[in-house]
């Protein structure tokens, strides 16, 4: 902030007499006072007046009020907040703990004949993993596992109907390994073992 | 204010109030140079100006009788068109605000004096332009407007010690800006 001396502002608040002004400071006054001028200087061209426009507006009958509140409704508004920093940070603290615990009790819509198969692998060095079996015809890339917290543990969780099946994961999209966590594994017809997995009806 | 043979701005109020509509014009004609030059100062574009001088004059007619002190009809206009401004402005960030709505264009007769002020005048418009909207209400106010602190407070609803230091600091930043250009 560039900070100007005290007198120049007491002699542009008509505070101090011009002539009482210090010659260095004179200057800037005049300055100031010049920009001033040019602002306040009519434009240059016609001035167009309002006061047919105003009036025009003025001599027709006032909407109704229930035409004005529709008025307002249908216009958009702005809104501003003021918050103070402190309850912005509560208020999303209080956010994220209903939207964990709501998120917590819904859970994912299951049928009659549906359940849960949670799949786990850890793969430190791996940039993605995703889950092939049975129940999606051994295609890649469709069920895709996620390492949030960048642990290294990669986890899906997918609702399938009920029954039994054979998967495998595909870590970088080329490397098939079975699931080390599990200990259920059966042989495939291509010399490698596949790991099982059960999935019960969530629904009795 | 009174215009010598022109009648007093509360009697002008009293006319409206009484249904005499027509003497609103008396106000429009009275006030809007004043206003139009506040607004344009405030919003950078006369077009913008000019539709928050117009809606202001129709509020103010709309709600003629909560005036409370029809003397002072001039700070009640202000106040208003103030507020106007400021939804104008919220309603576009400021980044938006153009500085004019074209900018002046050199005339063959225009002398060497003449270009220099209106290079001048850009200067000081685009320092204007740069302050914060409080700032820059308080300068043009105070010092294009010429209103006193005490009106400047009725207007804004501000304290003056707090628009001196606005006036204050917008000062220094044009005077920045002039020296800067010097």
């Amino acid at each position: 902030m560039n900070v100007i001396d005290q007198r120049i502002h007491q002699a542009l608040d008509g505070e101090l007499a011009a002539e009482a002004v210090p010659a260095e400071l004179r200057h800037a006054v005049a300055r100031l006072a010049a920009a001033a001028a040019l602002l306040a200087a009519p434009p240059p061209g016609p001035a167009a007046s309002l006061e047919s426009r105003v009036m025009a507006e003025i001599r027709r009958p006032a909407p109704s009020r229930a035409r004005r509140v529709m008025r307002w409704l249908v216009t958009p508004h702005s809104i501003i907040l003021r918050v103070r920093p402190a309850w912005s940070v509560a208020f999303a603290a209080v956010v994220a703990t209903l939207t964990l615990f709501t998120a917590g009790d819904q859970g994912p819509e299951l049928g009659e004949h549906e359940g849960i198969a949670q799949f786990v692998g850890r793969f430190p060095e791996a940039q993605s993993v995703h889950v092939v079996g049975t129940f999606n015809d051994w295609r890649p890339g469709s069920i895709a596992l996620e390492d949030q917290d960048h642990d290294g543990v990669w986890r899906a969780t997918v609702v399938l109907p009920a029954g039994t099946y054979e998967y495998m994961f595909v870590v970088d999209g080329e490397r098939w390994v079975p699931d080390h966590l599990e200990e259920r594994l059966v042989a495939d017809d291509f010399g490698r073992e596949n790991s099982i997995v059960i999935v019960r009806p969530a629904r009795r | 204010m009174n215009v010598r043979g022109a009648p007093p701005d509360a009697e002008v109020v009293a006319l409206v109030l009484a249904g005499d509509t027509e003497a609103f014009g008396i106000v429009i004609r009275r006030y809007e140079a004043g206003l139009l030059r506040f607004a344009t100062r405030m919003l950078g574009s006369r077009d913008a100006a000019a539709d928050a001088v117009a809606e202001s004059f129709v509020r103010a007619y709309r709600h003629l009788a909560s005036c409370r002190e029809p003397a002072r009809l001039r700070t009640w206009l202000y106040r208003i068109v103030t507020n106007r401004c400021k939804s104008h402005l919220v309603r576009r960030s400021v980044a938006d605000v153009p500085l004019d709505d074209a900018p002046p264009v050199a005339d063959p007769a225009d002398t060497e004096a003449d270009l220099e002020r209106a290079d001048q005048l850009l200067l000081v418009e685009r320092a204007l332009a740069d302050l914060s909207p409080d700032k820059r209400e308080a300068f043009v106010l105070k010092h294009v407007e010429g209103l006193s602190y005490e009106e400047m407070a009725v207007v804004t609803g501000e304290r003056i010690p707090t628009l001196k230091m606005r006036v204050h600091r917008a000062r220094e930043a044009l005077l920045k800006v002039l020296e800067d250009h010097a």
